[in-house]
């Protein structure tokens, strides 16, 4: 199978359900402004939230480029952000403005799309300390900005939010949010809900005990924490309003980790948020429970690796559930939670879908937390599968870790996950189908015990990979998210780790490790246009309508995240950091070093 | 080590009064500063460990007990934190250098372990490291075949 060609795959399917997509329509609450704007309402060619839309679907209403023009777009603007992290996350496109947030220092660019050569209307560079470089686990990353009020508001790596006004560039607020002596740093995009914004931190390999805050808009003053594992008081859970669809009893934050564990839990919120304004709930994922050798906290270990469901008013925890209980492999559950709603024997649901690290994709009531579906969307040998009545996998017992099993070998899939939160999955109403970017790597697993030292990593394993079955690392796939089918793939030489966005032209829009910007049709998975952009890509494209009425693409170039890691030979730097090449992707750095650039496409 | 190199910054930039005079004096500085402000630090400073080959058994136990593999990488080989068995370094390789580094903390997040460890168990660590041999060919890496 060579890298680009799509194979046309219908699995057996496990659980025959028929099932129908409808798109979430009607809006309630709040005004149809830019920073409210949500799924179904017209399309506007702007971008202004994270993930599009508060559903996380990243589709697009634009047409204009479709399946028969797209071998000719052609790239018609670069920018070199003169940054060299990873280039994670999206740019906004507000008023004929894009919004470019930098990996740290995490500079804040504005440019003029109206003019010629799109100059910048100004900069925002933030004062962001350089410790944080090195307490951030996974490279400096930033997962974007969001717009709301006139404001972008984005958080910065050393643990803040600001508030920086979109038409002149100046600072409004800046709130300290996180404690980097804690370990604790922020990288991930924030969601602006009504007057409040939604932030978490990163730092699971750093012992955190990880939360969620809502700031005010206005002010930037904290509302409401609520943790994610630690007394029902903290982790804002009441008898009255904490309802799981699976029952699981009181202070279950303290319960399910052995002693006080759960003070060092982990637990963060890298990711994203979305929310449903009906409900009125909002959704993210929690990650990983530390340390990484899980004998130092038998029990659940809830709610690492879940799905939280909350009230954006006062943070109260409506339910939760939890996709990897004593999650033993670093099975983060920080991908997005993408809002559709399903027909499922002629009933109509309301239905989150997620693409979880552990290698499940899961369909879930959003209004209950009942898992209506669960498989497997790359090979998976920790589990068999998912009791439906129960909402418990069911675990393969040889492959669960700790220091006294040893050396564990042959997991998959990896811990860079079945699919990477860095690297958020899009949904297209058209098609019904969900596009995901994989991995498809396996490892081996051996824990030692680990101490926890204030503001180091607190890890204990070491973990070697190695290529999953086909010998390909990676996939861009089609994914049918009511029957647990995938309809399509696009294997990848490299692991694929960028974003995607899909359009109403049918045309599905991601990059590769290798530096690759990709087109495929959105119905077939074939590659219709590709352009080598600069640097492998680890951020997501958008689509947006330019003030002379065209469709573009925008998308970063720029490899790091994992891959500034674990394949160090892409770096060229730093003369004092020189790495032999990943064993198990000798040849990555032939064909990438690093380069933050964004690239603009339209066609010809 | 920072005090000497500010009393000397200061007493460059404001002209020095006579207390200042007396202690740049009495820190008896003998490094240089660097343009960038950047001394190489712990120059003279012998490991009191050096040839002691159980201390470098010692060091690789603590290198992993301290977590500086969760940064540094299993072999510090390199991970989030820059590899430290490539023969190269940020801020000077000599042994009384590195001591430097982990004992006073560098600045993109390398911690100050002189809270958590006495002076004899960092040299151990440098004795690990030290010990390390460095790899051969890695200034070229190449894909050229021979076809």
């Amino acid at each position: 199978m060579t890298p680009d060609s799509p194979t046309r795959r219908v699995l057996a399917a496990g659980t025959v359900v028929l099932f129908s997509v409808t798109w979430v329509v009607g809006a309630v609450g709040q005004e149809g402004t830019a920073s409210t704007r949500r799924a179904g309402a017209p399309e506007d060619g702007q971008w202004t939230m994270p993930a599009k839309d508060y559903a996380a679907t990243r589709y697009s209403g634009l047409s204009e480029i479709t399946v028969a023009n797209a071998a000719q777009l052609r790239p018609v603007w670069t920018f070199s952000t003169g940054v060299l992290g990873g280039h994670e996350g999206q740019p906004l496109v507000v008023n004929n403005t894009m919004y470019v947030v930098t990996p740290w220092p995490n500079v804040l660019y504005a440019f003029d799309l109206t003019k010629e050569g799109y100059p910048l209307h100004w900069k925002y560079r933030p004062d962001v300390s350089p410790a944080a470089v090195g307490i951030a686990c996974c490279d400096a990353v930033n997962r974007g900005a969001a717009y709301a009020d006139g404001k972008i508001v984005y958080n910065l790596l050393d643990g803040h939010t600001v508030a920086v006004d979109a038409v002149t560039g100046q600072e409004i607020w800046k709130t300290k949010i996180a404690d980097l002596d804690l370990g604790e740093t922020v990288t991930m995009a924030p969601l602006v809900i009504g007057n409040k914004v939604i932030v978490g931190p990163s730092g699971g390999e750093f012992g955190i005990q990880g939360w969620v805050k809502a700031l005010d808009l206005e002010t930037g003053r904290i509302l409401w924490t609520g943790y994610n594992a630690g007394p029902d008081s903290q982790m804002l859970v009441s008898a009255d309003t904490f309802e799981p669809f699976y029952d699981t009893g009181t202070e279950v934050g303290i319960t399910t980790w052995a002693g006080d564990t759960w003070k060092l839990a982990g637990v963060p919120v890298w990711g994203w948020i979305s929310y449903d304004p009906e409900l009125d709930l909002l959704y993210y994922g929690t990650g990983n429970a530390a340390p990484y050798n899980p004998d130092q906290r038998l029990g659940d270990n809830k709610w690492a690796t879940s799905v939280m469901a909350r009230r954006p008013s006062d943070g109260a925890l409506i339910w939760a559930y939890q996709f990897t209980p004593h999650e033993s492999w670093d099975y983060d559950s920080n991908a997005e939670m993408i809002l559709v709603d399903l027909t499922i024997d002629g009933q109509r649901r309301k239905v989150l879908v997620h693409f979880d690290k552990n290698g499940l994709a899961y369909t879930i009531d959003r209004a209950t937390g009942e898992v209506l579906v669960a498989e497997a969307f790359v090979p998976v040998n920790w589990s068999t599968g998912v009791d439906l009545a129960t909402g418990i996998p069911q675990v393969d017992s040889t492959k669960l870790t700790g220091a006294s099993r040893g050396n564990v070998e042959n997991i998959c899939p990896s811990l860079e996950g079945g699919t990477s939160p860095a690297s958020p999955a899009s949904f297209s109403p058209r098609t019904k189908l969900f596009y995901v970017s994989t991995n498809n790597f396996c490892m081996s697993w051996e824990a030692s015990q680990a101490a926890y030292i204030v503001g180091t990593p607190y890890i204990g394993a070491s973990i070697p990979y190695h290529a999953g079955e086909g010998g390909h690392l990676g996939a861009f796939i089609a994914w049918d998210a009511a029957s647990g089918r995938k309809v399509w793939e696009i294997r990848e030489k490299y692991p694929v780790w960028s974003g995607s966005v899909v359009t109403a032209g049918d045309v599905v829009f991601y990059g590769t490790l290798d530096g690759w910007f990709k087109a495929a049709d959105a119905t077939s998975g074939e590659v219709l246009y590709k352009f080598k952009i600069g640097s492998g890509v680890v951020g997501a494209p958008i689509s947006y309508t330019g003030p002379d009425g065209k469709q573009y693409l925008a998308v970063y170039a720029g490899i790091g995240g994992d891959w500034f890691l674990v394949a160090g030979d892409v770096r060229s730097d730093d003369p004092a950091d020189v790495r032999p090449p990943a064993d198990f992707m000798p040849d990555l750095a032939r064909h990438t070093s690093q380069g933050g650039i964004v690239w603009i496409f339209a066609l010809n | 080590m920072a005090l000497p190199i500010v009393v000397l910054m200061a007493a460059a930039s404001c002209g020095p009064s006579d207390a200042d005079s007396a202690a740049a004096a009495s820190a008896q500085v003998t490094d240089r500063v660097f343009a960038g402000g950047v001394a190489p630090e712990g120059k003279g400073l012998e490991n009191p460990f050096k040839d002691d080959a159980q201390s470098v058994v010692q060091g690789e136990r603590l290198f992993g007990a301290m977590n500086c593999d969760g940064c540094h990488g299993g072999g510090a080989l390199g991970f989030v934190g820059p590899s430290l068995v490539d023969g190269r370094w940020r801020y000077g390789g000599a042994d009384g250098s590195v001591f430097r580094s982990i004992q006073s903390g560098r600045p993109q997040g390398m911690p100050a372990f002189s809270v958590i460890l006495p002076e004899d168990a960092i040299w151990k660590i440098v004795s690990y490291l030290r010990a390390q041999p460095v790899p051969e060919g890695v200034p070229t890496e190449s894909w050229r075949t021979t076809e």
